[in-house]
């Protein structure tokens, strides 16, 4: 089957397929954005439980594959009656894996601003949360974009996940194992999804890049 | 104090005038207080384990028996074999696109430039789909152990080019120059002066980037090849031991993986070379 005879047959499929990708992953970023900043806010805090709490946390996540998770999670935790519905679970997933990565890019942010600066902020008598609000947090923020936009497209790719299990409307990934159980349409299938995650990365890249300039600091 | 903060200039701890004594009294009770609220997240995932009966002998005392582990080793073979190859690929193939992507030839460039970009965009779950479900539709049916290494290798290639080429740019232009001027051919530049410097500058990076393949490895169930979570899920369907073969299998993998990650550390701070992701 060529491009055009399987856009003509499932072409609505794959539009929700691509809507069902974007979804998760607008989703999931948001939510691994809010992760990361507990995480990170946990590793840099002065008491010491959280400190290792969260460094655990990264490196649990960071290093644990995605298949396993995403088994452990639909099939494992409905044993120990924690039962979350597909999509949620695609979520919580990728969420997971996401957030150790963008603490990981807050702490590197973090650390590229410089004791001396934190030395000087204090000597001209700046408080903790001045310093924090005035000199770490926009600093961390403006350096870590482009890292950030990389996020995003590692976060899109890992709701692939979502193949690995029975969503209601599959995503991408999932269409292509969807349409060859039912015919044999050779390459085209794969090309296509292909397409959708390309077209959206380099679109998540050139925004990414251009935001990077507007606020990046010259060193 | 400055002394302190000379040797070990950590932001963590630059963050936080030294304290006082009602400060430390503060810390005190705050370590306190986090310690109770850690200790009592731990117990509540017990707690749950107890109430639904995992904890049950029967979920966990296959892991005392030596042929489980020599199962699960034989799968952890699997494991390696496929990631190895797939990172011997993956770094000749990077290399090539990244040669290709910096020479004179543009067609070439452009072409390389789109297919890393391709390898780097698309998951690598499609790419196993790839090798999966459309080859065998156009004829095409390779074993299992192929199925996994060629699409791990080619999404792993993608990163691995942009690493390497990162990797070129970190030896100083005036090298190039300096080489050219003494009348070395563009190609003998490269691959004496620059490379040579660029690969020893990028290994951990490439070491670090093992982590990704090896996770990638985790999805062979998909194609049924015999790696540690397709030997693991034989094992939990055998013993009815869902949850605790898992939590084993994932402890394995991050183990593992921190190790590798341990290692390029190392090595970077040894050799003073950035870990480039």
């Amino acid at each position: 089957m060529g491009v055009t005879d399987l856009l003509a047959a499932y072409g609505p499929n794959y539009l929700s397929a691509l809507l069902t990708t974007w979804r998760l992953t607008i989703a999931s970023f948001a939510l691994v954005m809010v992760l990361s900043i507990v995480v990170t806010v946990m590793r840099v805090c002065p008491f010491k439980p959280l400190r290792l709490l969260g460094d655990l946390y990264v490196q649990v996540f960071r290093n644990v594959p995605g298949a396993v998770l995403i088994l452990i999670v639909v099939y494992a935790l409905p044993y120990l009656k924690i039962v979350l519905d597909y999509e949620p679970s695609v979520v919580l997933v990728t969420v997971l894996l996401g957030a150790s990565f963008g603490s990981e890019n807050f702490m590197t942010g973090i650390n590229t601003i410089g004791v001396g600066q934190i030395e000087a902020a204090r000597s001209i008598g700046l408080s903790f949360g001045q310093i924090l609000r005035k000199i770490v947090i926009p600093q961390a923020l403006r350096s870590t974009v482009l890292p950030m936009t990389n996020l995003l497209i590692a976060v899109m790719l890992t709701t692939a996940l979502g193949s690995q299990v029975p969503m209601s409307t599959p995503e991408l990934t999932g269409i292509v194992s969807y349409i060859n159980t039912r015919e044999s349409a050779g390459v085209a299938t794969f090309f296509i999804s292909a397409c959708g995650y390309i077209a959206t990365a380099l679109v998540i890249g050139f925004a990414g890049n251009k935001l990077d300039q507007k606020v990046r600091i010259a060193r | 104090m400055s002394a302190k903060v000379a040797s070990a200039p950590s932001m963590r701890d630059a963050l936080y005038e030294p304290p006082g004594p009602k400060t430390r009294k503060k810390m005190i009770v705050g370590t306190a207080v986090t310690l109770l609220a850690v200790v009592a997240l731990a117990a509540w995932v017990v707690y749950r384990f107890w109430v639904t009966g995992q904890l049950s002998a029967k979920y966990w005392q296959l892991f005392t028996w030596r042929t489980t582990w020599i199962y699960l080793a034989r799968g952890l073979a699997g494991t390696f074999e496929v990631a190895l190859v797939s990172a011997a690929i993956a770094i000749v193939l990077g290399l090539a696109l990244m040669l290709g992507r910096t020479g004179r030839i543009a067609w070439l460039r452009v072409l390389c430039a789109a297919v890393t970009n391709f390898f780097r965009g698309v998951p690598s779950l499609l790419f196993i789909y790839f090798f999966f479900f459309t080859m065998p539709s156009v004829g095409v049916s390779m074993p299992p152990f192929w199925m996994m290494v060629l699409p791990i290798s080619f999404a792993a290639s993608g990163v691995l080019a942009e690493v390497f080429r990162a990797g070129m740019n970190a030896v100083p232009k005036g090298q190039t120059e300096a080489g050219l001027s003494i009348g070395l051919s563009p190609w003998k530049v490269k691959t004496k002066i620059v490379m040579p410097q660029a690969i020893r500058f990028v290994i951990p990076s490439l070491i670090s980037q093992l982590v990704v393949v090896v996770k990638d490895t985790a999805l062979a169930y998909v194609v049924s090849y015999p790696d540690l979570m397709q030997n693991a899920q034989v094992l939990r369907t055998n013993y009815d031991a869902m949850v605790s073969t898992f939590l084993v299998v994932g402890l394995i993998y991050i183990v593992i993986n921190y190790l590798i990650n341990k290692v390029s550390v190392y090595v970077s701070r040894r050799t003073g070379a950035k870990i480039i992701r």
